[in-house]
Parts: C-alpha cells; structure tokens; sequence
C-alpha cells in the first residue's frame, strides 16, 4: 500500500446530513475523520444519533447531503454490486445481535462470507471449504467453536452477541461496527463482549466504532470518544482524558446512576 | 354531581329491527319461490325417504375391496397436487409478501395472481383441465395443483409478512444479496409453517379429489357416482364409510405431523 492510501482515513465524514422522512434530523453536518485502525467510542442519548451515524457508514441509512467515505470510496454513490462490496468490508455487530435462532451457530457464522461466494452454492449450502474454515477461525477468536453445531437459539445471550462477533469477523473486514453492543447484556458479560471488542481492534488492527450509552465502559474501552447531541458533533477526544465535565457537556445534564454499568452492580 | 344520562330512544331502534326481518324475510320468501322450495314436498317424499334409507342399508360390506385401487387413485391425485402445486408456492408466496418482494410492482404483479388463482373453485379448474387433457386423474391432479398454489402461496405469504424483518438487515449489513437475504434470514423463520401449511393443504386435496371423482376426474369419487346412477345404494353407503374411515385417519396423521412443527 502507498504512502497516499496510508493517509486517507478509514472513515471520512463530510457535511453527512441525515433527514429521515418523518422530517426527524438523524446527522446534522457531521465532519470527522477516523484513521485506520483507530478505536471511536460513540456517546450520547438515546436519539442523539449514534445509530444513524454508524448505519451511514455501510449504507443502511442512506445521507440526505454530503456523504461518507469508507476507505476513499463514497457510501452515497455505491448502488446494488458496490454497495454489496463496500458492506462486505465493514461488518456490523447488533444491540440485539440479529442471529437466525433456528440455524446453527457455524451456519450464522458463515453468512458473514455471502458476498465471497457464488450465490447459488449458498442456496444449496455448499460453502467452499476455505470459506469454512474462516467461520471457524472466527469462532475460535471469540472462543465458541465449540458450538459451532449447536442452535443459535441454545446460547446466553452474551454468547449470542459473539456469535455476533465472529459473523462480522468472518467477513475479513476493515472496519467494525458495533450498535450497542452490551446495550442487553448483564455487567460481567458486557466486559467480556467489549474486551473481544478491544481485543479485534488491538490485535486485528481493524478500525472500530463502537456506539454506548455507559459512561465508564466508554471512558475504559476507547482510544477516541466523540459525543452526539441532537445530531450534531459536541465532543471529540482522547478516551484517557475525558473528564466527567465533558459528559455533562454531551449530555446536557449531570450523569446519574443510570448513565454508568459499575453503579448498577452496586445497586 | 353528575346526572344520569338520558334513556336513549327505543322508536329508532324498534324500526330497525322491523325493517331488517321484514327485508330478511321477503329475501327468503323471494329466494324459495326461485328455486321451489318447499318443506311440504320434502314431508310429502318421505316414502321415497324412507326407501332410499332402507335401500341404503347394510352397506354391501363385501364391496370394500374394489374401493382400495379407485381410492390410492384418490390419494395419488392429491400428493401430486400438493407436491407440485407446494413447490410452485414457494416462490410466488415470496413475491407475493409485501415485506420481503423486490419492488412494489414484482409485489403487485403476484399478488394479483394469487387472488385470481383463489378466485376460482377446485371444480371449474377440474372442468377447465378435463376439457383439456380428457376425463381421468391428470386432469384432476391439474386441477389440484392450482387448488394448492392457491391456498398455500396465500397462507404462506401471510407468514412471510410477519416474520421479524430486522434479520434480513444482519445480512444485508454483510453483503448479501437479495436471495441470500431470503435464504438466510426469511425462509429459516417461515419454513415449519410452510410445511405445515403443504400438510394442511393435502387433508384439503384428499377431500376435494374425492369430489373431483364425481365430474369425471378419476379415483374412488367416481367409483361413488357410477355406484349412484345405477342405484345401487348399499354400495354408495359403504363407499361413504370408507371414505369417512380413510380421510379421518389421514387428517389425524396430518394433523399430529403439524402440531410437531410450529
């Protein structure tokens, strides 16, 4: 790779816009670069945002003005085969992780490789052995290959969300998104997910934005914390200094109780 | 305090209530007249009633072995019509679910289709076919296979409409197409009602090609009305009998076969 493809960003937010057609703002003029192999921690309330601006990236929202960049090429220009193409780089990891409770967990794993392989082996479910054998590399890294038969159905729900994990590890991909992540998960689990998280970004080197709603895990897990309020970008630093002012600041009021996972173990 | 609200007026409501039996019964008496309906003339045919009964019974017990051939022919007519008409199904009820079809006009297009298929009654499609292909059971099996593309494209396009549409993003969010969306993310959430709808659909066939039989369409229906036209009614009587044991004992098979499923 040049010097040049080096230097472009992973993720290029230019003037993205979103309006949703209840007339709702999503993204007002986001600007913001993300570098390869960064590790951005999204906060901010509940319709602040941070869904829409992780859907921007892979296209599932499509950006009403400007437009985002995923390694140089434009979301908002990418129709039918480069959309799929652009998607297949960027896997995403769901708050409710959106597995098929009836097929097996390897089966779940391997959708993660639709766009590698002819369609029509897929519909008789011969996949390629190496394609194979990927599923189960992914399930080794989030330690679950041993499941690998077993109905996703079968599995806790922190083992779901890394069934999760592995689909979108499966898809070799250069970014990550996670919408989320622990947002249904006790507080044990929840590290557990997002210690898989830190360690695919720290080990893999893959670009990961992870949306979250606590605080602490924020402050503990990014390198990068940027904060939405009301669609708009009011926080961007460095995950080490973030200060409890700061939060005020994006949440716009004082945090509570609610806003941290530690306090609810407490409780 | 709060008063009581007023009794409303009974007057509005007594006028109604006059007006629709007088309507109800005009339209029956209107009705009656049209067709010679009478109760008088079924009392007055009692004794034919009677003989026709005392004909009837015992059923000629010793008929049942000629029924087993004409009725596999039965059960032969409609696995061919669920089968087939089951897999033609498949695709159309995919089209036809509003959620999950391609684009509104593919939707539309199937749609209508279905409503045109559901439209028409078993018969008229066993009519249609036996003037094309000739009396006999490929002109019923036809017959059913529209019957079944019928029915089963319409429960199932019902199923698809309610399955949870947001798995479909977990694929879409990897790249995948839209067939691989519907093989991974729909059919795995539909499939055990479809199956279970391919089931219910063959207790339906098995009825309805034993009165596929009585228009010339083969298999123990037109036994029965051979039986009928030469008057020989214990026979006719153990031809029902058979029918009733045989069709029970599948719609029970079936029926335990789908309690499993869903």
């Amino acid at each position: 790779m040049d010097a040049a493809a080096q230097a472009e960003p992973a993720i290029r937010f230019r003037g993205a816009t979103v309006v949703y057609p209840s007339g709702v703002k999503g993204l007002e003029e986001l600007d913001l670069d993300i570098p390869r192999g960064d590790r951005l921690v999204i906060v901010g309330l509940s319709g602040a945002g941070k869904s829409t601006m992780l859907r921007a990236v892979n296209g599932l929202v499509k950006v009403t003005e400007g437009d985002v960049e995923v390694e140089g090429r434009s979301v908002r220009e990418s129709q039918g085969g480069a959309l799929r193409e652009l998607r297949a780089k960027v896997g995403m990891i769901f708050q409710d992780y959106r597995l098929v409770r009836r097929l097996s967990v390897l089966q779940n794993v391997l959708i993660g490789r639709v766009a590698q392989v002819p369609t029509w082996r897929q519909m008789l479910g011969l996949w390629p052995r190496p394609d194979v054998e990927i599923a189960f590399e992914a399930l080794e890294r989030v330690g679950l290959v041993d499941r690998a038969y077993v109905k996703a159905s079968q599995l806790s729900g922190g083992q779901q969300q890394r069934v999760g994990i592995a689909r979108a590890l499966a898809q070799k991909p250069s970014v990550i998104l996670a919408d989320e992540p622990v947002a249904s998960l006790d507080p044990v689990t929840s590290h557990e997910v997002m210690d898989d998280l830190r360690g695919i970004n720290e080990e893999l080197g893959i670009t990961t934005l992870i949306n979250l709603h606590f605080l602490d895990l924020a402050k503990e897990y990014a390198v990068r914390i940027v904060g939405l309020r009301q669609g708009r970008l009011v926080f961007d630093g460095a995950g080490a200094d973030v200060t409890e002012d700061d939060f005020s600041e994006i949440y716009g009021r004082h945090m509570t109780a609610e806003d941290v996972l530690e306090a609810q173990v407490a409780l | 305090m709060i008063s009581r609200p007023r009794r409303p007026n009974q007057a509005t409501r007594w006028v109604v209530s006059a007006v629709a039996a007088a309507f109800l019964a005009l339209l029956t008496f209107w009705s009656a007249r049209g067709i010679g309906f009478s109760f008088l003339e079924l009392f007055g045919n009692l004794g034919k009633m009677s003989r026709l009964i005392s004909e009837s019974f015992p059923p000629a017990w010793n008929f049942w072995p000629r029924l087993i051939g004409p009725f596999i022919e039965t059960v032969q007519i409609a696995v061919i019509g669920t089968l087939i008409g089951s897999l033609f199904a498949l695709p159309l009820a995919i089209l036809a679910a509003r959620t999950v079809s391609p684009s509104k006009p593919v939707f539309w297009f199937h749609r209508n289709l279905m409503s045109v298929l559901r439209t028409m009654p078993d018969l008229f499609w066993a009519m249609l076919f036996a003037s094309a292909v000739g009396f006999g059971p490929f002109a019923g099996s036809l017959a059913l296979i529209v019957f079944t593309v019928a029915i089963v494209s319409k429960l199932t396009a019902e199923s698809i409409e309610s399955i949870d549409m947001n798995l479909t993003e977990a694929v879409k969010a990897s790249g995948g197409n839209w067939f691989e969306m519907v093989r991974f993310s729909a059919l795995p959430q539909f499939l055990p009602q479809y199956v279970s709808y391919v089931l219910y659909a063959f207790e339906l066939n098995i009825r309805a090609s034993t009165v596929l039989g009585l228009v010339g369409a083969g298999g123990i229906g037109m036994v029965l009305n051979t039986q009928r036209t030469t008057f020989q009614y214990d026979r006719v009587t153990m031809i029902v009998l058979f029918v009733f044991a045989m069709v029970l004992l599948i719609e029970q098979l079936s029926a335990a076969a789908r309690r499993r499923l869903v």
